[in-house]
């Protein structure tokens, strides 16, 4: 099947289903849009991908492979629709699930709730082993005890174990000899190791990892497996990859036995079609920014490199508070998330200023002006009072906004307390939320050091472009790059990106004592590793890049830098650039180590074709309407983005539109339509 | 009345909040030691021209609240401000200036906009070894460790260097203190511009009109919610088991109009021991309460805490004199919250808690390893949190303070000890309409060659965390060495092969048991939360 031309992408989101077709031959796209079925997923996936194979004439055999990537890990989690679970750890130490961290998500709040533990008490059982921190065999696993243990949770009626005992990361023993046991005692019942998920330090996590990934895994094996057959039913005979938590790709088979790595799958795709169209216009350090109906999330990409993170949390109580949540330990695209989206609520908080979020209208009854019964004011309602977006054209025109009922609810809930007029009340809404979003974002920034005044935002998301120009102004970022259709941005991300292989050695060292030739030894055997992966998935492997993190002897965290040489003066020299430029400040005469290094092994980037969709011979004027901008009402020109041709270029200010979304264009800023009809703008600082 | 409109004070403040977090974070990234960067025991502050508190990073944890301004007054006493340049830092580590012991070092930098001090920026952190010999024996403030006089660490940029000798000379680990020095004046730097920045971006003149604007909105919100309940005066008190004697701390609380008076005048006296816990200590732990109860979500500044009255007698264990010693001031202070909690609950029982298993518990491992190495390893453990009205309390949860535990894994490779085991106390949580969290029992066992030291003082062994409106008290704690009973205060030398236990306090019950619900107890029984 390697010569069939054509790769299709699939994304179940909350409300749609995403497909995108690729045809390898010309990077022709064909998109393709499903009511996403919530009960049995995979029926809106066939429907998607049988309807965009006889749109165009497709045969099943002639598609290559499927991309897959889904909500439906995170869902089974948040809504708890996983399967009954037993854990088995330790003998003293089945509380770790429960006592936790400790810590306290929120200082201040007296009633702070921590999530449910996924398994209860009575379902968390000891077995009396013991490893010791380097591996050796303390006490011997008493098998007698764990097959009761075993037979205890089957009799309770469990459908999944999941086993972490201490130190199982040094020495899997004993872990790996409970899996048989539990073969034995339990057949055919789905269980997880946790040195096999999570070769990790830290119990509390691991285990937390490894029981979320037995509690999901039942349900996702079967969901997979149905998909499978409904996929050969269709003809289509090729593989079935799924898109990882970071942004790689694996085979359905690897994917059904570690469900819990697709736990960000979907927003790992929005991130990746994000760092294929910033490099399609020369931006290899981008801050992806999607902001849709309830929250808006930012990624940061570093030298055409997403960063990652190994700490995830699901379950939040607090869904936007770091800490409230079950910890997962699982490579992830690293986002950050806030509640600001279009349907967040705005209000007067008990001081008199503005709050925005993080509760929102959701879609029902949604803001005000969606005229569903919504009385409350709305991020979408100040952006169509501020003239941004337009009332008979949302959506197409599919969905007429009605501008009274914003006016009502702003008035009655922000100017009139306010004593201010309704557009500098929508303003102050506008304003309020873009300064949360680049507070997040810059913060973000810091944890991840990285200094973002240089970077491009990418904004995704259909109230993305509405309130990237704001946002990025705030961050001091001076260059945008606008895709279009920034609403089918993940399963174009699935397609769009190289199939790539992330390596991660952890290794600490001081840099002065490094044994150069095995380090070039462990980096060579990690590249050949990736290579293997990449031609596994059916491409040749295309590019490999090096980097290392590094401290200052007696600090905690490493700084990242990419690695070309193999020679001390040039690593040290590497790392103090990058640390210089961070904080301010080197620390010449300090020792420094290496912590790890990443190895990233990559394919060819999918050429697609940068001419498709253009609507020959329209015009892109299509008038001006009265926007805010400065402190009043601008007579603004309104274009139609499906118009604008490669080279055409809109001065600010100016509202560019297409069916999803609309960019706002500030006084100042230009947009020009590149060769791949992505808008580059470049915004002047604030005046 | 408002110089600022609304919608400009709105994002203004929350960007400088928002400066502060981004400060801290730059902190503990670049910092050297463990406390700072896994503990977050530190935090970064902002002061008007005038050194009135308009924001801290809001991670800090509440022995810091309101402390920096008080400590910047003070230095300001020693250093006028027409003395300093741009580029100077003030430090200064006096417990009685700062938060209450010696090991958290205050340092405060002028912001010059125009030539004129417009901001100070400041941070106060945890520094583990600040030399002496601290102990539970300690006698007076001067066994405790180096006093850092209030001394300028840099002058117009340039480090100062008679004072980094002395530090250098004084302390056990001075690459891990000035590494987080270093750290924090590196994070001066670029905060500075970019509050001026943020200032000119928002149209804001100067701090200073911002921060007049911050504190009387803030002001306003806290007289408002305390205007919201009754007048009323309640009394109570709480006994610690101390040393030789128990000590008792008693409250006055007094709701009158839209403001609070705590009186604290009728607690014991300071002791010879080191659990004195100085005014700004006692303060930080009040006001902590008060804002819980009151407006837990107005980010903290000057004008929250201008409706609280805080009257204490000079001479008592809660305002000591010096040179009472005061190393573990948090036996103390960490009280003060659950008391004016307690007190607050006879007049507003729905947003207030039982008593929880603190002051936090926590051990300190000190020894040699096989090669030679030597170590000293903190491992800090939780009790049951107190339960409320709407619920039970969660089981080891920090509170007042806010430390986390530390993974078992992770202790073992560092320590030469076993673990045995970490788990809930069936039973420990005081019943009530809503049970109080349940303590944990943690065994540590002796498993190199050599002997290890551990050196603890806990508290709530003799009187157990106080249930609430009729709920029962939760478990007090116990400290064990090979399955006996050893004093809560001690210093003990273990031998290979021995075993010591903690069991940590559970939580204060809320409520008549009679009215628990019993699908509750059935749970409770189901689960084995009790025993």
């Amino acid at each position: 099947v390697t010569d069939a031309p054509f790769r299709i992408g699939v994304d179940i989101g909350g409300t749609f289903t995403d497909l995108v077709m690729l045809d390898t031959r010309d990077g022709r796209l064909f998109n393709g849009k499903v009511l996403t079925t919530p009960h049995d997923p995979e029926r809106a996936v066939l429907e998607g991908v049988r309807g965009l194979l006889e749109r165009h004439g497709v045969r099943g055999e002639q598609v290559r492979h499927v991309i897959h990537g889904t909500t439906l890990v995170a869902n089974a989690l948040i809504e708890r629709r996983g399967v009954a679970t037993g854990f088995l750890t330790t003998q003293g130490f089945r509380d770790v699930q429960e006592i936790g961290t400790e810590l306290r998500h929120d200082t201040y709040d007296l009633f702070m709730r921590r999530p449910e533990p996924l398994v209860p008490r009575r379902l968390r059982l000891e077995v009396p082993e013991r490893i010791g921190p380097d591996g050796r065999i303390v006490a011997p696993l008493d098998e007698a005890a764990a097959r009761a243990a075993i037979r205890a949770l089957r009799e309770a009626g469990v459908q999944a174990i999941a086993a972490c005992l201490l130190h199982a990361f040094a020495n899997p023993a004993h872990e790996q000899r409970l899996g048989a046991l539990i073969a034995e005692e339990a057949p055919g019942l789905a269980f997880c190791l946790s040195a096999e998920l999570v070769p990790e330090i830290g119990e509390y996590e691991r285990g937390s990892t490894t029981i979320a990934n037995a509690y999901v895994l039942p349900v996702f094996a079967r969901y997979l497996a149905r998909l499978e057959e409904g996929l050969r039913a269709a003809g289509l005979g090729g593989p079935l990859f799924l898109m990882l938590s970071d942004g790689g790709t694996v085979a359905a088979e690897v994917a059904a036995r570690h469900p819990i790595r697709l736990v960000q799958s979907g927003p790992a795709g929005g991130v990746q079609a994000a760092r294929v169209i910033g490099a399609a216009a020369g931006a290899p350090d981008i801050l992806c920014f999607d902001m849709g109906g309830t929250t808006a999330k930012a990624a940061l990409i570093d030298g055409g490199e997403p960063a990652r993170s190994l700490d995830f949390e699901v379950s939040r109580v607090d869904r936007f508070r770091k800490g409230s949540g079950l910890p997962l330990k699982v490579p992830v695209v690293e986002m950050i998330e806030i509640g600001a989206g279009g349907g967040s609520l705005a209000r007067l908080d008990a001081l008199g200023l503005v709050r925005v979020g993080p509760d929102s209208a959701g879609s029902d009854p949604g803001p005000a002006c969606y005229g569903l019964g919504g009385t409350e004011p709305t991020v979408t309602d100040c952006d169509l009072l501020l003239g941004y977006l337009d009332a008979s054209s949302f959506l197409g025109g599919e969905m007429r906004l009605d501008r009274e009922a914003a006016e009502a609810a702003v008035r009655r809930a922000l100017a009139g307390p306010l004593g201010l007029s309704v557009p500098e009340a929508a303003f102050a809404v506008h304003e309020t939320v873009n300064t949360a979003m680049a507070q997040a974002a810059a913060i973000h920034a810091l944890e991840k050091a990285r200094r973002i005044e240089g970077y491009a935002l990418v904004p995704i998301g259909g109230a993305g472009p509405v309130h990237a120009c704001a946002v990025a102004r705030k961050l001091g970022i001076a260059r945008l790059v606008v895709p279009a259709g920034a609403g089918v941005a993940s399963a174009f991300g699935f397609l769009a990106a190289p199939i790539s292989f992330a390596l991660l050695r952890g290794q600490v060292a001081p840099l002065a004592s490094l044994d150069l030739a095995s380090l070039g030894a462990m980096l060579s055997a990690m590249e050949a590793e990736g290579r293997a992966l990449v031609a596994a998935a059916g491409v040749e492997a295309a590019s490999t890049t090096i980097r290392a993190a590094m401290r200052y002897a007696g600090q905690g965290f490493g700084v990242e830098a990419a690695i070309a040489t193999l020679d001390r003066d040039a690593i040290r020299a590497a790392f103090e650039a990058e640390y210089g430029r961070l904080y301010g400040r080197i620390e010449a005469t300090l020792p420094v180590e290496c912590v790890g290094w990443r190895v990233t092994v990559s394919g060819p980037t999918p050429v697609l074709d940068p001419a498709g969709g253009t609507t020959p011979g329209a015009v892109a004027f299509k008038g001006t309407r009265p926007a805010w901008f400065d402190g009043g009402f601008v007579e603004t020109a309104v274009h139609d983005r499906a118009a604008l041709r490669p080279g055409e270029t809109v001065l600010g200010p100016a509202l560019i539109e297409e069916r999803e979304s609309t960019l706002v264009l500030p006084p100042g800023a230009r947009a020009r339509c590149d060769a791949a009809r992505n808008l580059v703008v470049e915004l002047p600082a604030a005046p | 009345l408002s110089t600022i409109p609304a919608l400009r004070l709105g994002t203004a403040w929350a960007r400088i909040a928002g400066l502060m977090d981004e400060a801290a974070e730059t902190f503990v990234r670049t910092s050297f030691s463990s406390v700072v960067r896994d503990n977050w025991d530190m935090a970064v502050g902002l002061m008007d021209s005038q050194g009135r508190q308009v924001a801290q990073s809001s991670r800090s944890v509440p022995s810091f609240v309101g402390t920096m301004p008080r400590t910047l007054a003070a230095m300001l006493r020693r250093h006028r401000p027409e003395s300093l340049s741009p580029g100077d830092v003030l430090i200064s580590n006096d417990g009685y200036l700062g938060t209450g012991h010696l090991n958290d070092i205050t340092m405060v930098r002028p912001l010059f906009r125009a030539e004129r001090i417009a901001a100070w920026i400041g941070s106060t952190f945890h520094c583990t070894d600040i030399g002496g010999a601290p102990s539970v024996e300690a006698r007076d403030a001067w066994e405790e460790g180096l006093t850092i006089p209030i001394a300028r660490i840099l002058r117009g940029g340039v480090e100062n260097e008679d004072v980094i000798a002395f530090l250098e000379a004084n302390l056990r680990q001075p690459e891990e203190a000035l590494g987080d020095i270093r750290a924090q004046f590196a994070m001066y730097e670029q905060a500075g511009p970019r509050l001026f920045r943020i200032l000119e971006e928002e149209g804001v003149e100067s701090l200073d009109a911002l921060a007049a604007e911050i504190f009387a909105r803030s002001e306003r919100a806290m007289r408002a919610a305390i205007a919201a309940v009754p007048d009323g005066e309640v009394t109570d008190e709480v006994t610690a088991d101390g040393f030789e004697h128990p000590v008792t701390i008693r409250l006055r609380l007094a709701v009158k109009g839209d403001g609070i008076t705590l009186d604290f005048s009728g607690t014991d006296d300071q002791i010879a021991r080191p659990v004195n816990s100085p005014l700004n200590f006692t303060r930080a732990y009040s006001n902590y309460a008060v804002k819980c109860a009151f407006d837990p979500a107005t980010p903290n500044n000057d004008g929250c805490f201008r409706p609280i009255t805080l009257v204490a007698r000079e001479g008592s264990i809660v305002h000591p004199r010096r040179p009472a010693p005061v190393w573990g001031r948090h036996l103390t202070g960490h009280y003060l919250p659950m008391l004016v909690l307690a007190a607050l609950g006879r007049l507003m029982p729905d947003r207030v808690i039982a008593e929880s298993g603190s002051p936090l518990w926590n051990v300190y491992f000190t020894g040699e390893h096989a090669d030679g190495r030597r170590y000293v390893r903190m491992f800090f453990m939780n009790g049951g949190h107190g339960a409320a009205a709407s619920h039970d309390g969660p089981s080891c949860l920090s509170f007042p303070s806010n430390v986390a535990t530390q993974p078992v894994e992770q202790f073992e490779n560092a320590v030469p000890m076993l673990v045995t085991e970490k788990a809930l106390i069936p039973g420990s949580g005081g019943d009530g309409a809503r049970r109080g969290g349940l303590g944990q029992r943690i065994g540590f066992r002796v498993v190199g060659a050599k002997p290890v030291t551990a050196t603890f003082r806990h508290e709530r062994v003799a009187h157990p965390p106080r249930g609430l409106l009729g709920g029962m008290p939760g478990r007090g704690g116990r400290d064990l060495v090979n399955g006996a009973k050893v004093p809560a205060k001690a210093r003990i030398v273990l031998r290979p092969g021995d075993a010591i236990t903690f069991e940590t306090p559970g939580g204060g019950g809320f409520g008549d048991p009679a009215a628990r619900r019993a699908e509750d107890r059935a749970r409770d029984a189901a689960e084995g939360y009790v025993a």
